[in-house]
């Protein structure tokens, strides 16, 4: 049974789509053809819609932060078909689809991910003033640098079949998950003019549901269905996740428990964070 | 919400997840938690700041306590002292963390744009700072704490430091998540408080715990002593001591007199063997304080090892315990004035609660012999373990009346002596007025009214020490301790501050000089009607110059069996250990002063060679017990009368 998608995540996800079929139609020649086909597969647009949820919770509006989300959302994308090479994690299917790779052969795939991530930064350059793009364009670079998804990726890629401790595992969840979901908060706190309370406290949530999220990927690995999760089962096999640590039952305990703790460094928000909170009910209970 | 299921594992995994920021991450909420809404960093910098001088009053002040307490005993009597110290220091604490705090978010705030700022080098640095100083911290504050114990208690030493480097990560990390929430509001974004690895923590912790036991065992150890004295066994000699002490006594004027005045009995007194004391043992840079030097010829130990510097100390308000009222620094001044002005301290007299080592009468009790000691400094409160006591507050209680407040020691003797108390004041008059009438001269016409009074108010004075002192000793008493302040009082009403610091006349002056000398005699005749030797004693009479004759030199002249007549140098310190030998009890190492062994003739010395034992201990609990009315403010009085305080 597939956990509903929150109503109101329609709004942004149409938004989010739409912009991204604007900028990046996906047609044309193969690389962007591939860019394509990764970007508008099949996708919940957790991140997008997180960033715009933040910018409205800051008293800023979805619209303006629709370009950062739209940016986010390329740097996802990137990372996925980066993440499924066979040189990564040789993943056959993603989004319910051949992997990009499978697709279009590993060289285009290569290019289309490159093509995704500087096609966020000139997004984020033509649609902001310069003082915030700058800022929104070193979140975005911290969030993919040594600290964010690459050192996820490398620190996941070392520990293949290696027996990893459970800080080890954390660092790679925070690096592949946490610092994009912790960008797509902040990033639309930042386009609302969000003050540094709201950001941290929006950090703290991102961060918590990252995890969660994370936790929750790791499950769906062991005991998902393929045909609803999009991509083969079990691909995890070779490393530790967090399944190992805790068993499966345990993972469902802190998985909730991350939730609920994102929820409540909502707090300062009051009633209005009650869509970031819908957000994190949904991470929790979902099956895909 | 869901009830976790019964797996170690998910408990374990949860408290690491909380070690790495997720979860209940509380100290970062609690941090930033009031800058909601605050869009300066400044504003976010003073309202962190003041929650991390919470944190830090609630972690720091109860180690302070526990370390002042340590350096300072005589300010923590007891549980309640505790608790208010534990107060004052939260609030001290918590204010120099805030303002710490808010000083380092200034500077983050400042270079927030700079380069160095940029992810997350800058809260990291200044959170290790502030690691480091509160671990450095910590970790001297306990060894304050086991300066007494060295040591002998490692597994409370290792506890005491992992909580330490606990306590100063969390601080740490509240000031990083501080400076990291203002590069936050500075920048509108980037930099967030990333939680550390769990092996990254606990490897810091560790080096931090290292670097900790380096400090403790490389910075230089306190010199403590053992608390638990051994029980004291004596060499009985035979010996009972005899034990005068007359303050303000110049020897120089005394030798004056008897060219021209017999003075029988203190000539007699004073005869024997003698040991000019030297006076930088006594003095606090050449001022002779009273409670100050009789103390330290009372428990043989510097005023560093027995802790009263001075006759005036000064109560901390809610606390039992007191401070030194030492005021020769302007800046000691002006913050004795303040905190005076304020109500936060008010002036207090020297009592055995500040006293931090045994009196020679105390030693003698605990090795079993009977004591009386009459009207010394700083006895008050009596101890019931030490023998008769009447205290310098003694006097007082007998003319009040009233439920005894621990100034006489124990408790019967007091019943005895006030249902006396009309008949030994009536004989004190009487012997003052028979040594008074014997002491006029032909030049009595030169005494003035006012000379006068004060020679009658010295005299009755010593008498009544005197009369109080013969009725409480007996023969078998085997140490018998009195003080006499009658010849300080009449010098220092006469010639000192009590004169007002007006010039005086030659003729006033003249009059004065007489009535000092004139006092001698008294002295002598006070002596004589009172003193009763016992067949084996051993006269201990201790003079010591006083507020006015500073320079004149402190002596002791000793007396008795075993005693030859010699004529040394020695130090105040070695009065005490001197008068225990003679007792025939074993010498403490950790004294600071030693028997004057050379005063005694080779047999004595050889048939009583000196004995050791590891330490005397510090005197038992001296928290007054609050039976009765307390005298504090009768005692001021009497003193500021007296012209001991101002």
């Amino acid at each position: 049974m597939s956990a509903a998608v929150p109503a109101f995540f329609g709004v942004y996800q149409a938004k989010t789509d739409r912009l991204l079929k604007q900028l990046l139609p996906g047609t044309g020649g193969p690389v962007e053809r591939s860019m394509g086909y990764t970007l508008h597969a099949p996708s919940k647009r957790v991140r997008p819609v997180l960033t715009m949820l933040a910018a409205e919770l800051c008293g800023g509006t979805a619209d303006h932060a629709l370009p950062a989300a739209a940016a986010i959302e390329c740097v996802h994308a990137s990372s996925l078909i980066l993440d499924d090479l066979p040189e990564m994690d040789n993943a056959p299917l993603r989004r319910g689809k051949p992997a990009n790779h499978v697709e279009f052969g590993e060289a285009i795939a290569i290019l289309a991910a490159f093509g995704l991530l500087n096609e966020a930064y000139a997004i984020i350059a033509r649609s902001y003033e310069p003082a915030l793009g700058a800022k929104l364009a070193a979140l975005l670079a911290e969030a993919i640098g040594g600290d964010g998804l690459i050192a996820g990726q490398a620190a996941d890629l070392l520990a293949t079949e290696q027996k990893i401790d459970f800080e080890l595992l954390e660092r790679i969840h925070r690096g592949k998950t946490g610092s994009l979901f912790n960008a797509s908060a902040v990033a639309g706190s930042m386009t609302a003019g969000g003050d540094a309370a709201s950001i941290a406290a929006l950090s703290a949530f991102a961060k918590n549901l990252g995890l969660a999220f994370q936790i929750i990927d790791d499950l769906l690995d062991v005991d998902g269905n393929p045909a609803e999760t999009g991509k083969a089962i079990r691909t995890d096999a070779r490393k530790t996740t967090f399944v190992s640590f805790s068993g499966i039952d345990g993972a469902h305990q802190l998985a909730t428990e991350l939730c609920e703790a994102a929820d409540r460094a909502l707090a300062p928000f009051g009633r209005r964070a009650d869509n970031l909170r819908e957000l994190s009910a949904f991470v929790a209970a979902r099956q895909t | 919400m869901s009830t976790p299921p019964n797996d170690p594992r998910v408990d374990e995994l949860r408290q690491r997840l909380r070690s790495l920021g997720y979860l209940d991450a509380g100290v970062d909420r609690f941090v930033l938690g009031p800058a909601t809404g605050a869009r300066r960093p400044a504003s976010l910098a003073f309202l962190s700041s003041l929650r991390i001088g919470v944190l830090a009053a609630l972690l720091l002040a109860p180690a302070a306590t526990i370390g002042l307490s340590a350096r300072m005993p005589n300010l923590v009597t007891g549980p309640r002292d505790a608790l208010v110290v534990a107060l004052y220091l939260a609030a001290f604490f918590g204010l120099a963390a805030a303002l710490a705090a808010f000083i380092a978010g200034v500077i983050v705030a400042r270079v927030s744009r700079t380069r160095f700022a940029h992810g997350n080098r800058l809260p990291r640095f200044i959170g290790i700072i502030i690691t480091l100083l509160c671990l450095g911290y910590l970790t001297l504050w306990w060894q304050t704490v086991i300066a007494d114990v060295g040591w002998s208690a490692p597994v409370w030493t290792v506890s005491a430091l992992a909580i330490a480097v606990a306590t100063s990560l969390l601080l740490g990390h509240a000031v990083m998540v501080m400076a990291s929430g203002i590069i936050v509001a500075a920048s509108g974004g980037g930099a967030a408080a990333r939680a550390e690895s769990w092996t990254s923590m606990f490897l810091t912790g560790t080096v931090a715990f290292g670097g900790a036991v380096l400090l403790l065992t490389w910075w230089p150890l306190g010199n403590g002593s053992p608390r638990t004295p051994p029980p004291l066994t004596i060499v009985p000699t035979g010996a009972q001591a005899r034990v005068i002490a007359i303050d303000g006594f110049d020897s120089r004027v005394f030798d004056d007199i008897t060219r021209t005045r017999p003075l029988p009995a203190l000539r007699a007194a004073l005869d024997g063997a003698t040991a000019q004391l030297d006076t930088r043992d006594l003095s606090d840079a050449g001022r002779i304080d009273p409670a100050r030097v009789w103390t330290t010829v009372a428990t043989g130990q510097p005023p560093a090892v027995h802790g009263v510097h001075g006759l005036e100390t000064r109560r901390v308000a809610g606390l039992l315990g007191s401070v030194p009222a030492r005021e020769q620094s302007p800046v000691g001044r002006a913050i004795r004035g303040a905190t005076d002005l304020v109500r936060l301290t008010q002036p207090a007299i020297a009592s055995g609660v500040e006293r931090r080592a045994k009196t020679f009468w105390e030693v003698a009790a605990d090795a079993g012999l009977r004591t009386t000691v009459v009207n010394w400094w700083a006895t008050w409160p009596a101890l019931s373990s030490a023998g008769t006591v009447l205290t310098d507050r003694a006097v007082l209680r007998l003319e009040h009346g009233g439920a005894l407040d621990a100034e006489v020691s124990p408790p019967h003797v007091y019943e005895v002596l006030r249902t006396r108390w009309p008949d030994l004041k009536g004989r004190a008059v009487s012997i003052a007025s028979a040594a008074l009438a014997v002491s006029s001269t032909t030049e009595e016409a030169a005494i003035d009214d006012e000379t006068r009074a004060v020679l009658r108010r010295s005299a009755d004075l010593d008498a009544m020490q005197l009369v109080l002192h013969a009725d409480v000793t007996t023969p078998s008493t085997d140490l018998a301790v009195v003080y006499l302040p009658g010849l300080d009082i009449a010098q220092h009403a006469l010639l000192g501050e009590g004169t007002g610091g007006e010039p005086a006349r030659v003729s006033t002056l003249s009059a004065r000089l007489e009535g000092i000398k004139r006092y001698y005699v008294v002295l002598d005749r006070l002596l004589a009607a009172t003193r009763s030797v016992v067949p084996n004693e051993v006269l201990f009479v201790i003079t010591e110059p006083g507020r006015v004759s500073a320079d004149a030199g402190a002596r002791v002249s000793i007396q008795g069996a075993g005693l030859g007549s010699g004529s040394v140098q020695r130090r105040g310190v070695d009065v005490a250990p001197t008068i225990l030998y003679v007792l025939g009890v074993p010498m403490a190492r950790d004294l600071q002063g030693a028997p004057m062994l050379e005063l005694f003739n080779h047999d004595f010395v050889s048939r009583y060679p000196v004995r050791s034992v590891e330490t005397y201990g510090q005197p038992a609990a001296t928290a007054p017990a609050k039976r009765g009315q307390p005298l504090d403010e009768e005692m001021i009085d009497r003193l500021r009368s007296l012209g001991y305080v101002r």
